[in-house]
This record gives C-alpha cells, sequence and structure tokens, in this order.
C-alpha cells in the first residue's frame, strides 16, 4: 500500500496542485454566488444526473446512460432558459470583488423589535398588510416582480407603504436584512379548500408564497386587525409580541446570538470551500491517475543548439520509443506531435558525446508521465566542417558532330570551395558540372553550366559561384585518326 | 577489394611504349661527359595531351572530348629532361574512382611515351589522368571525357 502510494505522491507535479486549487476555488465561488438560488438546486440536480450517467455507463448500462446523458443536456439548457432572470440579477447585482473573492453574508441582521412593533400598529389600525422576511430560497421565481424601494425598515416607512391611499399599498414588501427591497409584489394564491371562509385574498397570498417557499410571511387583516404568519405552508394567528419576537428570530436565524451566527456561516462557507476541493481532486483523479493505461511511442530526437560550426556525423539512434502512462482517455487522445524529445548540443564538444535520455529531454502533455526510454542513452559524434577548394571539370555528353574535334575548355571559375565533414571529401576530388551537350556545337564559343554537388554533405562555399562559365575551342578533324 | 578492382580495371589498360626518338642527339660520349650536370637537371614533364591516336611520335587529334566509337583513347607525354632512368604513371580516373595505372619507363635526356584505354559503352563520361613520378609528384592532370 505505503509502497504504491509514496511513487503516486512523488508523480503529483506543481502543474496538478494549481490545477486542482484554481479549478476548486471556481466551484467555490460558483458555490458563494449563487447558494440559495432556485438555479444552484437545479444544477446539484444536474450534477446528480451527470454522476448517474457516469455510473450507468461504467455499468454498462448503454441505453440508460444515453437517457442520463439527453436528460442532463436538455436540464442544462432548461437551467439556462428557466432561470435566465435569476442567473441575470445574480451576476448584474455582484461587482468584480463580489464575484471573485467577496464573502457577502447570507443575512443581514433583520430588525426584529421595528417589525413586530409595525406590524402589531398596523393591526391596531386595521391596515391591510403582507411583509415577506425571505430564507434561504430565492423568491425571484415565485413571486411576480413588484416595485424595488430600497428603503431602510423604520416603523413609519412600513406604515406609509400600507396607508390606504398609498398607490403602492396593494401587494407585500419583502424585507432583507434591514432594508425594504421591493414593494407591491403580487404572490401566489393558495389553492386550498379548507380555508377559513373568513380568509380573503391577503390569506391565500401568504399561503400562497408559504407552500411555494421557506419565506415566512406576516399579514395584517384589515378587517379584523389580527396578525397572522405563514410558514411552510401553515399559518396561524399570532396573539401576542413574544411570539411574534420568537417565530422572527427562529426565521432570521437571530435566535442564536450574532457570534454564533456568523460562526455558523464561517463553517459553512470553509465546508464549502473543502468539498469544492474534494469535488475537484476526485475529478482530477478519476481522470489524471485512476485507470492508468500505458502505451509506447517512437520519437524522433530533435537536437538542439549545436554549434554552427560544428557538424553531427553521426548518432547512435535518431528517435527513442518512449514508454508513456496516463489515464485512458488522456493517452487516447495523445498526439505524436504532443511528444518531444530534445537534446540540447550546447555543450557538446567535436568527437563522440554521450546522452542519456530522462524527464528534462522529454516534453509531455500535462497528465503524461515517462515511465522508459529505450534507448535511455545515446551517443553523438560531431566534427568540424572542413573547406576545401576542388577543380571543376565539365561533364561532356551527347555527340559531337563527327568531322569536329573539341580541342580545348577553359573555366570560369576552374576551381570551387566546398564545405563538408573531412570524411565526406574522402573520394571527391573533382566538382562536375551537370551535363553540357554537344549535340548543338558548331564552333567555338562559350556557355555556362551548374555545378552539380555531391554527395549532399558537402555544401558549396557561400563565396562561391553556383556555375560555371565554359569557352571552348573546336576545330576540323585532320585526316588519319578516325 | 579495392586493388583486384584495379587489377581487373589495368588489365583492361594496353600499354605502348615508345622508344626514344632522339637518341641521336644525345649520343652516349656526349651524355657521359656531362653526368653531373645531368644529374642536377630535374625532371619535367614537356608536353603533354590526350589523344585519339599517335603518328609520327606526336600525338593525333589531341582533344578533351572523345566518342566512344573511336574504341580507345590515348595520352601521350613527352618528358624533358630526364635525368635519369625511372618511371612515370598515368593514372586514370573514371569519375573519381582510379580504374587504370600505366607504369612507364623513361630514360634520358629526354622521353616521349604515351598510354591508351580501351574504351566500353558504360565508360561515358568525365575521365581524368593524373601524370605522376614513382614518388607521386603530379606533373599534370588531363581532364577529358568520352561520349556517344
Amino acid at each position: 500500500m505505503l509502497n504504491t502510494f509514496i511513487p503516486f505522491l512523488a508523480g503529483i507535479g506543481w502543474q496538478d496542485i494549481v490545477d486542482i486549487v484554481i479549478n476548486g476555488y471556481i466551484i467555490f465561488r460558483l458555490y458563494i454566488i449563487f447558494r440559495g438560488t432556485n438555479a444552484f438546486r437545479v444544477l446539484i440536480g444536474i450534477l446528480l444526473l451527470w454522476f448517474f450517467q457516469r455510473v450507468a455507463a461504467s455499468l454498462g448500462l448503454i441505453v440508460t446512460s444515453w437517457a442520463i446523458q439527453a436528460i442532463t443536456a436538455v436540464a442544462a439548457i432548461i437551467i439556462i432558459v428557466v432561470f435566465r432572470n435569476e442567473i441575470r440579477s445574480v451576476l448584474q447585482a455582484k461587482n468584480l470583488k463580489t464575484l471573485l473573492w467577496g464573502f457577502p453574508h447570507k443575512h443581514l441582521l433583520t430588525p426584529i423589535e421595528i417589525i413586530i412593533e409595525s406590524a402589531f400598529e398596523l393591526a391596531k389600525r386595521h391596515v391591510g398588510a403582507l411583509i415577506i422576511l425571505p430564507g434561504k430560497e430565492d423568491l425571484k421565481e415565485t413571486v411576480q416582480s413588484g416595485i424595488a424601494w430600497d428603503g431602510i425598515v423604520s416603523i413609519e416607512m412600513i406604515m406609509s407603504i400600507f396607508w390606504h391611499d398609498n398607490p403602492v399599498h396593494d401587494g407585500a414588501i419583502i424585507i432583507e436584512g434591514d432594508r425594504i427591497t421591493e414593494v407591491s409584489v403580487i404572490l401566489p394564491l393558495s389553492h386550498r379548500k379548507n380555508l377559513p371562509s373568513h380568509y380573503g385574498t391577503r390569506h391565500r397570498a401568504a399561503l400562497g408564497l408559504a407552500e411555494n417557499s421557506d419565506a415566512l410571511v406576516l399579514l395584517t387583516s384589515e378587517e379584523r386587525g389580527t396578525i397572522l404568519a405563514a410558514k411552510k405552508g401553515v399559518i396561524h394567528t399570532i396573539r401576542n409580541q413574544e411570539k411574534l419576537k420568537q417565530i422572527l428570530e427562529e426565521h432570521t436565524g437571530l435566535a442564536q446570538e450574532p457570534k454564533e451566527f456568523y460562526k455558523k456561516e464561517k463553517f459553512e462557507i470553509i465546508l464549502a470551500a473543502l468539498v469544492s476541493i474534494l469535488i475537484v481532486i476526485s475529478i482530477w483523479f478519476s481522470f489524471f491517475k485512476g485507470m492508468e493505461t500505458w502505451t509506447t511511442l517512437q520519437t524522433p530526437i530533435d537536437y538542439r543548439n549545436l554549434d554552427p560550426k560544428v557538424e553531427i556525423l553521426e548518432t547512435s539512434v535518431n528517435s527513442v520509443k518512449l514508454n508513456l502512462s496516463g489515464s485512458g482517455p488522456l493517452i487516447k487522445s495523445l498526439r505524436p506531435e504532443q511528444v518531444m524529445v530534445r537534446i540540447d548540443l550546447g555543450k557538446a564538444l567535436v568527437g563522440n558525446n554521450t546522452f542519456v535520455i530522462d524527464k528534462k529531454n522529454v516534453t509531455l502533455p500535462p497528465g503524461i508521465k515517462l515511465n522508459r526510454v529505450d534507448p535511455a542513452e545515446i551517443k553523438v559524434l560531431l566534427d568540424l566542417p572542413i573547406k576545401n577548394e576542388l577543380p571543376v571539370q565539365v561533364n561532356w555528353t551527347g555527340k559531337l558532330p563527327a568531322h569536329l574535334i573539341l580541342t580545348r575548355a577553359t573555366l570560369d571559375p576552374d576551381k570551387v570551395a566546398l564545405l563538408g565533414r573531412k570524411e565526406a571529401f574522402e573520394n571527391i576530388s573533382t566538382v562536375y558540372t551537370e551535363k553540357v551537350w554537344l549535340d548543338k556545337i558548331r564552333s567555338s564559343g562559350s556557355l555556362t553550366a551548374a555545378l552539380k554537388i555531391v554527395p549532399a554533405a558537402l555544401k558549396l562555399d557561400p563565396g562561391s559561384k553556383t556555375q560555371v562559365t565554359i569557352k571552348f575551342e573546336v576545330r576540323e578533324r585532320l585526316p588519319g585518326a578516325k | 577489394m579495392g586493388r583486384k578492382t584495379l587489377k581487373k580495371k589495368t588489365n583492361r589498360v594496353y600499354f605502348l611504349l615508345l622508344f626514344p626518338v632522339l637518341c641521336g642527339l644525345f649520343v652516349s660520349p656526349v651524355f657521359s661527359q656531362q653526368p653531373a650536370v645531368s644529374d642536377q637537371r630535374k625532371l619535367a614533364l614537356y608536353q603533354s595531351a590526350m589523344c585519339e591516336g599517335i603518328e609520327e611520335y606526336a600525338p593525333l587529334n589531341e582533344a578533351i572530348v572523345f566518342s566512344i566509337s573511336l574504341g580507345k583513347v590515348y595520352c601521350f607525354t613527352f618528358f624533358e629532361p630526364v635525368p635519369q632512368k625511372t618511371w612515370i604513371f598515368h593514372n586514370y580516373y573514371f569519375q573519381d574512382r582510379l580504374v587504370a595505372k600505366a607504369k612507364l619507363v623513361i630514360k634520358p635526356p629526354s622521353w616521349k611515351t604515351y598510354s591508351s584505354i580501351q574504351l566500353r559503352e558504360p565508360d561515358k563520361g568525365p575521365w581524368r589522368v593524373e601524370v605522376t613520378d614513382s614518388g607521386g609528384r603530379t606533373f599534370k592532370v588531363l581532364r577529358f571525357s568520352i561520349t556517344d
């Protein structure tokens, strides 16, 4: 166990750690930004679907896997279409700091006392009102948007909003933290049939929202002057301020001390961060380290930083066999051009050089591991090219008219300099021209011909001409010989 | 391997030695009277040429291109002075490959000599003859081509 674990740890590179940290942070930020929204809950559902799809695929349940895959794809589109407003409002409302590193508190301390006093004042004056205190769930998809308000909660403010002559008195208000964020909000109505007969539209609206969300809805009855609280589909009458205080404290989490509340939130954030990292580690492990697949790749050696004055005379091999491993998908997607073997000849000397090929010489895509190189050792023989001046000779070909004799030819230049390693000059003492045809020659004259440099290991010195001018002399054949 | 090829190629060459034509000018009494002077003089190549034939101890139709239909090509050399009896070589190269080596004797006071090579169809291409002494010193390189 330990024997496999230690090499595994040793195989983790800094890229892997950075990879995990970056992606873990992205997931964590998505949680922080979208927590409490409906879109986030659906996203969790999609992730679960994806997980089941992977399980089904691994178990060989092909059709099930396809079906879940299709549902996941459709659900992903649905989440964007259905929750577009919610996603937009989340992203629009938050600045760059909030998106990248800010930690907005889930709840601000709600001024409970003000709400209690306002509710009892409204009830006393028989003013109908609906006050919504959202829970963890986002209400944007449940209620119809009212009018943005953004006013600090006060008894006067609440009283004035629900005053009969106020244009926005009809509908509910939403209190988030210490602010009234929206007024004149339209709520979904409950369709329950077992409600008391004296319950009007306001009661059904309060119950409707309580049935569809985790929000707390406070209601003051215009006719009876009573206060009711609706939550989780239950509505009951509030007789005194203590009871309302208890309900509000429980709902807002202020039943605990604020310190404890923040401590809990801090714990939740740390837990979310750990879960995000764990998720990425498990994904990384399954993709990059799990199910190791081996492959062998024949890769050409790239010799670099060779001194321009020096030439490679001989190498023991021109390519090496690399034994690589990695996760199945990575090995499958591996292309030969992604793998490079480089030998730095910058410090090589003229003569025999031996190089050992290891990880330093091999460039691999992330996630691919080098296990073995065959051969691991290569020999490179370097030599200094020399410059040699060789005479040029015309390579005459074809047929000269029978009555003519080509007596003389002078070349310009009659010698050219070649560059190459010493061995390449061993069997070469003349540079020939390309074929020069005799068939059309009728009298003395001149022509030009290109040089033919063989073998390919030799190069014409940059200072030498690539072709020669041939001045030739012909005369009539003397009788006596053929 | 190389030696065997060389011998084979050498067998293809027919050497014809030309005896001195200027012996009358250098009769033995005169020659014997000036041994110290002749010893001091250096062997030199006075004339050389590739030709289609030899006539009257002289090259006939000197050229640098020879048709394969001629069947034979000659290398003529005239050494003057020749301080002492020695050997010279006509080394035949076909495209930088030594294919024939003719060892020719030359004698004082001067000597004309030649060698020839029999031509065959595969011999078309660039040739050269290096005229050297027994020590390997090159007197002259004669370049020519065998064509259609």
